[in-house]
């Protein structure tokens, strides 16, 4: 038979029994409606789950504390070491396997001046390299320090949105300053070290800065971004306006940065690389150790989902084989005229695998369609409900998030599914139908 | 008739045993004839003579139990079930008492299913099956479901179907079993007819004394065995009919008042 033919007939045979066909195409709906949903709440509740800690940081970065905390395998601090973070070490690192950039960073505070407003910041010198290789946000305006230019101070367009602010106005008014109109002047913090009375307290006219936009990760909105050369020079000059005494402890500060930062080139190898490091002697940290364990508990939540979502799609299966075994008792004498006619036995298969398929692709597409409709309705209705779901796993700022997020894979995955499912429950009854003989055209009865 | 006979189906020392419990049951026993190229040749026998197990062995659709049977000299009873599909497509026809029309297809989709399992391309068989409903006389019938036809039009539907393919051998069982006098007579001079024209052979079951008067050759089979092959004589036909003595009073009296012609000369020995 042709592929065309067999397309005709099967359809055909469909359409004889539409009440049966009917509801085991609703069947296969149902079940591909609830794999479809779990699936997306699954999908939405990860997504929620990357986006709450992308918040807080890059997934492959890890960092040497210059306080590393010493915490036992139960997650309980038992108190910090401090560790002496220097080139030597940064070198070192460097040297691991999996290992994409490292950045020693140096943070500092700082007060920052416009007219009469001023905000105290929090500094950080790192590298130029490191703006690229750690995947800092665009800028607004302005560029990122570079070998040639390291002037260049980049400020989040947050801090100058919302942080100035006039010291003697009764309630402290904000202004958000335009670096491009506004003069801003930068200063060392003057309660730390004490000043050098014959010499003029360092002070510097910020002349190039690049705005930041204002980033997802709460780190990149926190910190005015120094070059680290840069830094250094400006700081040496600094402390030569101190008091001998203070000079040198304030120049001890260079020697030892505050963390280093290490990109690895692959969030699996995150593990990998902390354990190396930790070899050498070093207490590190990174979002990934305490992601893992709660990504376990999400992900066997989504386990849970699939298996209802499975369970569904099974009884359809069920359902599928035994209206295909129906049909064929029902049909065992066309089958026989069939043969005689001269229809091959495979095509006899391939028949009714096709009308098994046709159920479970039928059943799966308008599964889909209503999916979508029920995706919409959770994620408009279901908030309160899936808010308590998801913090049991430990997702806390649901706020805007979608419960239930369908990418663009889905349908055609459970298409596929419910396709195969279909021609899997209808194998069985096809081979029974093979084996039906010829003779049955010839019985005179009915 | 023909000059040289050419055997189409050659059935050679063919047993068919059924088991019931320890009961052995020979439905067919040790039978053996040809039949030749353009023939029409009836099985005529009572119900329970074996006569349909026979035809069934014939076309493959029952195992035998020893024996053979040559069609076109192929062995068709070794043939697998792939190989006995694709055999019915080319040289075999069938039409049934009880017609075996598919009830969702209409006349013409039925006569085009042997040639789907064919592969035809579907403009050529749609033509083809056109042209022999046309030649059955349903012509404005196409689209007509069987359950909207009566008994002759289903069973021409059949006919057409069988011979659609134009296979080289037609097997017909009981193919006015449901059919009344009038339309039982309309539809055999159709398969004869048919069957003429292409030089197609036609193998008939029937229990049906009357029915043996269209063919060329009636081969009685009584308990699983061939009793005696007639040789009908049809150049009597243009003469008056001849009544010729029939055994026994089943004859329909109709029938003979009807003024069939043709006759069964039962005298005649097996050639």
């Amino acid at each position: 038979m042709r592929i065309s033919d067999l397309f005709k007939m099967g359809l055909r045979n469909l359409s004889r029994r539409k009440a049966r066909t009917g509801l085991t195409v609703l069947g296969v709906i149902i079940g591909t409606i609830s794999i479809v949903i779990m699936v997306s709440i699954g999908i939405g509740m990860n997504n929620s789950f990357d986006k709450q800690f992308m918040e807080n940081g890059a997934m492959t970065v890890i960092r040497i504390e210059r306080y590393g905390s010493i915490i036992d395998d139960d997650g309980n601090w038992l108190g910090s070491k401090e560790q002496v973070l220097d080139d030597n070490l940064v070198e070192l690192v460097r040297q691991v396997e999996h290992v994409n950039a490292v950045a020693p960073v140096l943070d500092t505070s700082a007060k920052l001046t416009s007219g009469k407003y001023e905000t105290y910041i929090s500094l950080r010198a790192i590298g130029h390299e490191a703006f690229a290789e750690f995947g800092y946000p665009g800028l607004l305006s302005g560029a990122y320090p570079t070998a040639e230019n390291n002037k260049s101070v980049v400020i989040p367009g947050y801090v100058l949105e919302n942080y100035f602010y006039n010291p003697s106005s009764r309630n402290y008014e904000t202004k958000a300053i335009d670096p491009a109109k506004d003069k801003i002047t930068f200063k060392f913090d003057e309660w730390r070290y004490t000043q050098n009375e014959r010499k003029k307290a360092f002070a510097l006219d910020l002349t190039e800065i690049a705005v930041m936009e204002e980033s997802e990760n709460w780190e990149f909105n926190s910190y005015v971004y120094f070059d680290m050369d840069y830094f250094k020079e400006i700081y040496t000059k600094y402390a030569n306006t101190l008091k001998l005494e203070d000079r040198k402890k304030a120049m001890a500060e260079l020697q030892n940065y505050s963390f280093i930062m290490i990109n690895v080139d692959n969030i699996k190898n995150v593990t990998r690389v902390q354990e190396d490091i930790e070899a050498l002697g070093y207490v590190t940290y990174s979002e990934m150790q305490y992601l893992e364990p709660l990504k376990q508990t999400s992900d066997m939540l989504q386990m849970v989902l699939g298996a209802i979502g499975a369970l569904a799609m099974m009884v359809s299966a069920i359902n599928i084989a035994n209206t295909m075994v129906m049909s064929i008792y029902e049909r065992t004498r066309e089958i026989g005229i069939m043969k005689v006619l001269g229809c091959l036995v495979k095509d006899v298969k391939k028949l009714f695998l096709f009308e098994a398929a046709m159920i479970g692709l039928l059943g799966g597409i308008v599964g889909i369609v209503l999916s979508y409709v029920a995706s919409f309705a959770i994620n408009k209705y279901g908030g309160p409900l899936f808010q308590t779901l998801m913090q049991s796993s430990g997702v806390y700022d649901v706020g805007d998030a979608k419960f239930s997020v369908i990418p663009f894979w889905l349908p055609f995955l459970a298409a596929g599914f419910a396709m195969l499912i279909g021609v899997l429950a209808g194998y069985f009854p096809a081979r029974r139908a093979t084996k039906i003989s010829a003779i049955e055209a010839m019985k005179t009865d009915s | 008739m023909g000059d040289t006979p050419q055997k189409v189906i050659e059935v050679k020392n063919v047993r068919k045993i059924y088991r019931m419990g320890n009961e052995k049951i020979y439905a067919v026993d040790d039978v053996s004839f040809d039949i030749y190229e353009g023939e029409f040749c009836c099985l005529l026998g009572t119900s329970g003579s074996g006569k349909s197990t026979l035809l069934n062995l014939m076309a493959g659709i029952e195992k035998l139990t020893s024996g053979q049977i040559l069609i076109k000299g192929r062995p068709i009873h070794k043939l697998n079930e792939t190989k006995l599909a694709r055999f019915r497509q080319k040289y075999l026809g069938f039409v049934f008492q009880s017609y075996n029309l598919i009830g969702t297809m209409t006349a013409l989709e039925n006569v085009e299913l042997p040639l789907v399992f064919k592969r035809v391309p579907k403009k050529k068989r749609r033509a083809m099956a056109k042209e022999m409903l046309e030649k059955v006389g349903l012509k404005n019938r196409l689209k007509h479901k069987p359950k909207e036809m009566s008994g002759g039009q289903q069973q021409r539907v059949g006919i057409a179907r069988a011979f659609v393919a134009k296979p080289s051998i037609v097997f017909a069982d009981e193919p006015t079993g449901n059919l009344d006098t009038k339309t039982t007579m309309e539809v055999m001079e159709l398969i004869r007819e048919i069957a003429h024209d292409n030089n197609q052979t036609i193998v008939m079951v029937t229990h049906d004394r009357s029915l043996a008067q269209y063919a060329d050759r009636v081969i009685h089979i009584l308990d699983g065995k061939v009793q005696s092959i007639d040789v009908v004589n049809h150049n009597m036909e243009d003469d008056e009919p001849e009544i010729t003595e029939t055994k026994k009073e089943e004859t329909n009296v109709e029938e003979e008042n009807d003024g069939t012609v043709g006759s069964v000369d039962d005298d005649n020995s097996a050639n």
